[in-house]
């Protein structure tokens, strides 16, 4: 007698996020094995997506949240909503044509959206190199180590700003003694179990404190606008200073001396701004970390900038001898003031032609 | 004997290598500019990144 099989119904396939073939969250992983594509072909179009325009970072957010991960050997598979792969990959498809015409109708959700995503997967991305936790889970743990990730990233800017403003105080010393006190911790703790938690933030401040000490930015000496209009060669200092904003120093109405008179320009971040008569020569040299040289319409910019314009003035003339020292920002020379401030934005006159020379050195 | 901690081991070491490139700046003993900065804390980086990427292979 052969024994009957009772007809079973056909169990759709499942759309699985992958737990063994992942970078992230196996979401290209399971797309792949899903629909029998080599998962790295689906990772490098996301990657590609990403650069235009980011609708994979949105795309996978919403797979992330919508398809579950794999059960394991001998799990039952988890109680789906009935969503069949089609409906999910459905449903991301209308994410991806919604958001852009959403975006091209410049409605705010759409800003907030994309931005959204970018976010939750890179504070997914931070905690998983913080902890060592996958993004993994339901969507109420994927939301929890996004908000952990998100919040030592913010944590790890506050530190950066902190240590960039220590350094630039003159601090620089004891930031970098705290780097090294937290190295040392971080490799001891590796023989009993480590401490992986303070690597981040301990790199952020070495960051912080690197950066500023790259530019050789001082932000000692204020901050805000200085303009100063010395009248005469004995009311000019040597050295001017600002922290942070914009350092003038107009030498317009000063009478200024025949021979060289010397003078210092220093300023950590922002703007030094030299003013002088066109009858007066400049020569000039000028340190930048990171920014730009415009003296008399000739520029030079970048990183580590080193510029030196030395003319000679003409017999009897007058010459300022300029040294700026920027960190972050610009060092200018004019004779008119040529950029103007509205608050918010510099700009130039409409009528600038652009054509400033260095007319004291070339009078006879 | 216990295995260390990959990544803390790695870390820990381009911690202390980077504070000492920021604190022989700070004393002038070397001028750190951003032609040399940029690849000292990439390496920094690079190498906690490999180390983490290392520790989850079985």
């Amino acid at each position: 007698m052969e024994a009957t099989v009772p007809d079973q119904p056909q169990q759709p396939k499942r759309l699985y996020r992958s737990r063994d073939d992942r970078v992230i969250g196996g979401v290209c992983g399971g797309l792949g094995r899903h629909f029998g594509i080599d998962p790295v072909i689906v990772r490098i179009a996301a990657v590609v997506l990403l650069l235009f325009g980011g609708a994979s970072a949105l795309a996978y957010l919403a797979f992330l949240l919508l398809v579950p991960e794999e059960p394991r050997e001998g799990e039952p598979p988890p109680p789906g909503r009935g969503r069949s792969a089609a409906t999910i990959v459905a449903i991301v498809a209308l994410i991806l044509i919604g958001g852009p015409l959403l975006l091209a109708a410049g409605l705010a959700v759409a800003g907030i959206l994309l931005p959204l995503a970018v976010l939750v997967l890179t504070g997914l991305l931070v905690w998983w190199l913080v902890s060592g936790e996958a993004p993994g889970g339901g969507a109420g743990d994927i939301a929890r180590r996004s908000a952990l990730g998100v919040g030592v990233l913010l944590l790890c800017f506050a530190v950066f700003v902190g240590g960039a403003w220590a350094a630039g105080l003159g601090g620089g010393a004891v930031a970098a003694g705290i780097v090294i006190a937290t190295g040392l911790v971080v490799a001891v703790s590796a023989f009993a179990g480590g401490l992986r938690v303070l690597i981040l933030p301990a790199l952020a401040l070495a960051m912080g404190v690197g950066f500023i000490s790259a530019a050789d930015a001082d932000l000692r000496g204020g901050v805000g606008q200085r303009e100063y209009k010395p009248a005469s060669a004995s009311d000019l200092k040597d050295r001017y200073r600002l922290g942070v904003g914009q350092l003038v120093v107009d030498l317009r109405q000063a009478e200024l001396p025949e021979g060289d008179t010397p003078l210092k320009m220093k300023v950590g971040v922002g703007n030094a701004l030299l003013l002088v008569p066109r009858d007066v020569c400049v020569a000039s040299t000028a340190s930048i970390g990171m920014g730009g040289v415009d003296v008399f319409d000739r520029d030079n910019g970048g990183l580590d900038v080193e510029w030196e314009d030395l003319p000679s003035a003409p017999e009897n003339g007058r010459r300022v001898v300029v040294d700026a020292d920027v960190g972050m920002g610009a060092f200018e020379v004019q004779h008119e003031r040529r950029d103007r401030w509205d608050g918010r934005h510099r700009f130039r006159d409409r009528d600038d032609d652009g054509t400033d020379v260095n007319e004291g050195c070339l009078r006879a | 004997m216990r295995r260390p901690d990959l990544p803390s081991l790695v870390g820990g070491i381009a911690l202390v290598a980077f504070g000492t490139t920021l604190l022989l700046d700070q004393v002038d003993a070397i001028d750190l500019r951003f032609g040399s900065f940029a690849p000292i804390a990439l390496a920094a980086v690079g190498a906690t990144l490999v180390a983490l990427g290392l520790s989850r292979r079985p």
